[in-house]
């Protein structure tokens, strides 16, 4: 529902093959070498994670590895930068909640 | 100690950051530019518009096509371009440290340029860490580089060229842009890059600031109010909005900590847009050696970067013996001509900040009306250069420039084979109708216009009907033949319309020439096709 | 700050304002309202302000809300924001693992 289709000025996005991931438990289909949060909000993804503190709830905000806002669990390790970095097949993508997962799903 | 040593370290791979690159590369220097991102260009690729200025500026060219040009020139060079390498600090005697994967290195230079850009500024509200919320650049980065569109309703805070160019940009990338807000009572950016959103029907709510955003989990409503001269809000004004998308627009800071660690001496300048490094007229920074260039010596665009740019990587060339005394002199002549026709004209560095501007510097009167709705009134036409007489438009098809504001551009003029379009040296005069040449309707003005503001019309296509050519950057692209409305300057609908031609070549650019037949008496108010 | 703070506004009352909820530093949640309190809590400087509160020392070190934290501590001050100290910019300018930091080719 996000991917533009059409783009009137840009004629083809570089993109890798179509490939699966995990999400919080669900397989979902991304482009391989996309940010990991591109492919999230390609499938309508919008929360990242929970802060530390209140609780939150926080979503890619800067889109260029700087504000750390979009950071997820992802194959196991913490604060990963979601917006830049790229998605591999078999990635296994989770919410963060603080500092700790938040679905315990292993 | 042992330290890899380059001539030239620059720090940052963005226009300013390249063009110093590369300049200094053709005299012969060897350069290593240092860049924190996965892909050079800085802002570069993002800009999918066509830029203004001359042809030496690029005008005309998309932005992104301006920074794969740049790459090729560095890489022809033998420029070294490092990416995922952030500079992390600068020391003493020009030494560089730099993480670069898992390590640090250190490096040492005969010249350093810092080219490190700006960062956006930020206005907190009530909710403004929601998903949901993202900056202009932020927008600009998942629909131009990653093909994702960041929502579907989306509101645009701030008015400047940034907000107002991404607006349409999001509109180009499937979005509904719901409005364009800014606390200030004029919109702040070109009054063509206003108008080009005002004809799709984007409203701009000026004098108005952003109360607060509100969702369970992620942007759902926003609350605008009106605010006074004292940016008190104005009770009673509150309008509510269903969105998913907030986008902060709201200007440009400096990022100059690096140049701030090496020790220069900097300024805190609210018309550069932050604290900023105090450079002579190459760029050169109060430590010797030390050059800093682009946003980050100042906010500009990026047509100024790339000069700046030039001229630091010139200064560099003679400083360390690559270019003679006399090579610099005729080079810093043309760079500095070059540099400072952008920064004339309605928004150039005399007027900046300025509200009260009542004429162009040719003696035009200054719409105030563009400045508060984003569209030029029906009655303000006749008083420009580039609007025919009515004399003329009742005889032949002629091309109508709203274009009323002094800005440095001139492509319209190199488009016309005919010759019908005037500047002149000036680059910032308005556009004016050569009263003796002739149009042929090609419509290469209409393309070639970076502000999208030319049209052609012809009030005698048939008995009771005007044809009206315009630019048209959307898609689907309607066919010929394809019923709908013809929206005015503000975006209201006249009335039926029906598009009976639509041209589009290479050369155009992904501009294409739509042309409407409408009723004759909306000749001079009808300015876009909408399909039902 | 440039100016020499007076002590008394140590012993002042802190007036709660309507936007004290206001997340100002996004990275470590710090509000407005923390940020304005602090000054009634003994901190006198930037500097202090900032240990104290860690605001700007998240992982984007400021860059989001250096400017909103100074506007609002000379706001609070009633002086104009140029009068302010500035905090040095310290290197790394960028956040990085301390196993890369150690991973410094100079050091064998």
């Amino acid at each position: 529902m996000y991917r533009i289709e059409e783009h009137p000025i840009l004629s083809a996005f570089p993109k890798g093959k179509l490939v699966k991931f995990a999400y919080d438990g669900k397989t979902l289909e991304g482009y391989e070498g996309e940010p990991i949060a591109m492919a999230l909000k390609a499938n309508g993804v919008m929360v990242h994670r929970y802060t530390s503190r209140h609780s939150q709830p926080r979503g890619v905000f800067c889109a260029i590895g700087r504000c750390t806002d979009c950071v997820m669990i992802v194959d196991g390790m913490l604060n990963v930068r979601t917006c830049i970095i790229p998605l591999q097949e078999g990635m296994k993508v989770q919410t963060q909640d603080g500092l700790e997962k938040k679905e315990q799903d292993d | 100690m042992m330290m890899e040593r380059f001539e030239v370290i620059v720090i940052g791979a963005g226009p300013a950051g390249l063009a110093a690159a590369i300049e200094a590369a053709s005299n012969g220097m060897q350069v290593v530019v240092f860049d924190e991102n996965s892909r050079p260009g800085g802002q570069l690729f993002k800009q999918i518009h066509k830029f203004f200025g001359s042809k030496e500026h690029h005008a005309k060219i998309r932005g992104f096509k301006i920074g794969e040009k740049f790459l090729q020139e560095a890489e022809t060079l033998g420029v070294k371009v490092v990416l995922n390498a952030s500079v992390i600090g600068i020391f003493q005697n020009r030494e560089v440290s730099v993480m670069l994967g898992d390590r640090i290195s250190h490096y040492r230079a005969n010249a350093i340029v810092i080219a490190t850009g700006a960062s956006e500024k930020m206005i907190p509200f009530a909710g403004w860490t929601l998903p949901g919320v993202i900056g202009a650049g932020a927008a600009q980065t998942m629909m131009n580089i990653h093909g994702i569109r960041p929502g579907n309703r989306v509101l645009m805070v701030g008015s400047g060229n940034v907000g107002l160019v991404v607006g349409f940009q999001l509109i180009q990338a499937g979005c509904k842009l719901e409005a364009v807000i800014d606390a200030a009572p004029r919109i702040g950016g070109y009054g063509v890059h206003a108008a080009k959103i005002a004809r799709l029907g984007v409203p701009f709510y000026l004098s108005h600031t952003i109360i607060g955003a509100r969702g369970a989990e992620f942007v759902e409503r926003a609350t605008i109010a009106e605010v006074d001269q004292n940016w008190q809000q104005v009770p009673g004004t509150e309008k509510d909005l269903e969105l998913d998308t907030i986008c902060l627009a709201v200007g440009l800071t400096p990022m100059s900590q690096l140049a701030r660690i090496a020790g220069c001496q900097v300024a805190d300048l609210p018309q550069k847009g932050g604290m900023v490094p105090v450079c002579n007229a190459f760029g050169e920074t109060s430590i010797p050696g030390i050059y800093a260039t682009g946003d980050v010596a100042g906010i500009e665009e990026a047509s100024s970067a790339m000069i700046q740019g030039k001229i630091a990587g010139a200064a560099i060339s003679l400083a360390q013996g690559y270019l003679s005394a006399e090579d610099f002199q005729l080079r810093y002549a043309s760079y500095d001509h070059s540099l400072g026709q952008l920064r004339e004209g309605t928004f150039g560095h005399e007027n900046k900040g300025r509200t009260d501007l009542k004429t162009t510097d040719d003696g035009y009167p200054l719409s105030q009306f563009l400045f508060r709705k984003g569209y030029l009134a029906d009655g303000e036409l006749s008083h420009y250069p580039g609007v025919p007489t009515s004399e003329r438009l009742n005889q032949e098809l002629m091309p109508v420039i709203e274009c009323i504001q002094n800005i440095p551009c001139n492509p319209c003029q190199d488009a016309c084979p005919q010759g019908c379009i005037v500047i002149g040296s000036t680059i910032t005069n308005l556009p004016a109708i050569n009263q003796s040449a002739k149009c042929s309707g090609c419509g290469m003005c209409v393309v070639s216009c970076s502000g999208q503001a030319i049209f052609l019309v012809d009030v005698n296509y048939a008995p009771g009907y005007a044809a009206i050519s315009l630019p048209y950057e959307f898609k689907p692209l309607p066919a010929v033949g394809t019923s709908g409305v013809a929206l005015d300057r503000s975006g209201a609908i006249l009335g039926e319309a029906e598009v009976i031609s639509v041209r589009k070549t290479a050369v155009m650019d992904e501009t294409a020439i739509l042309t409407m037949k409408v009723p004759v008496q909306w000749a001079m108010s009808a300015r876009f096709f909408k399909q039902l | 700050m440039k100016k020499p703070m007076e002590r008394t506004f140590h012993t002042s009352e802190f007036k709660a304002q309507a936007d004290d909820s206001l997340i100002i530093c996004r990275c470590e949640e710090i509000t407005k309202g923390e940020i304005r309190r602090a000054l009634y809590d003994g901190m006198s400087t930037i500097n202090e302000i900032k240990r104290f509160l860690r605001v700007g020392m998240g992982l984007c070190q400021g860059q989001t809300c250096n400017r909103l934290v100074k506007g609002i501590i000379a706001g609070e001050l009633g002086i104009a924001w140029q009068d302010l100290e500035v905090s040095k910019p310290r290197s790394p300018v960028r956040p990085i693992a301390m196993k890369i930091y150690a991973n410094d080719g100079l050091v064998k």
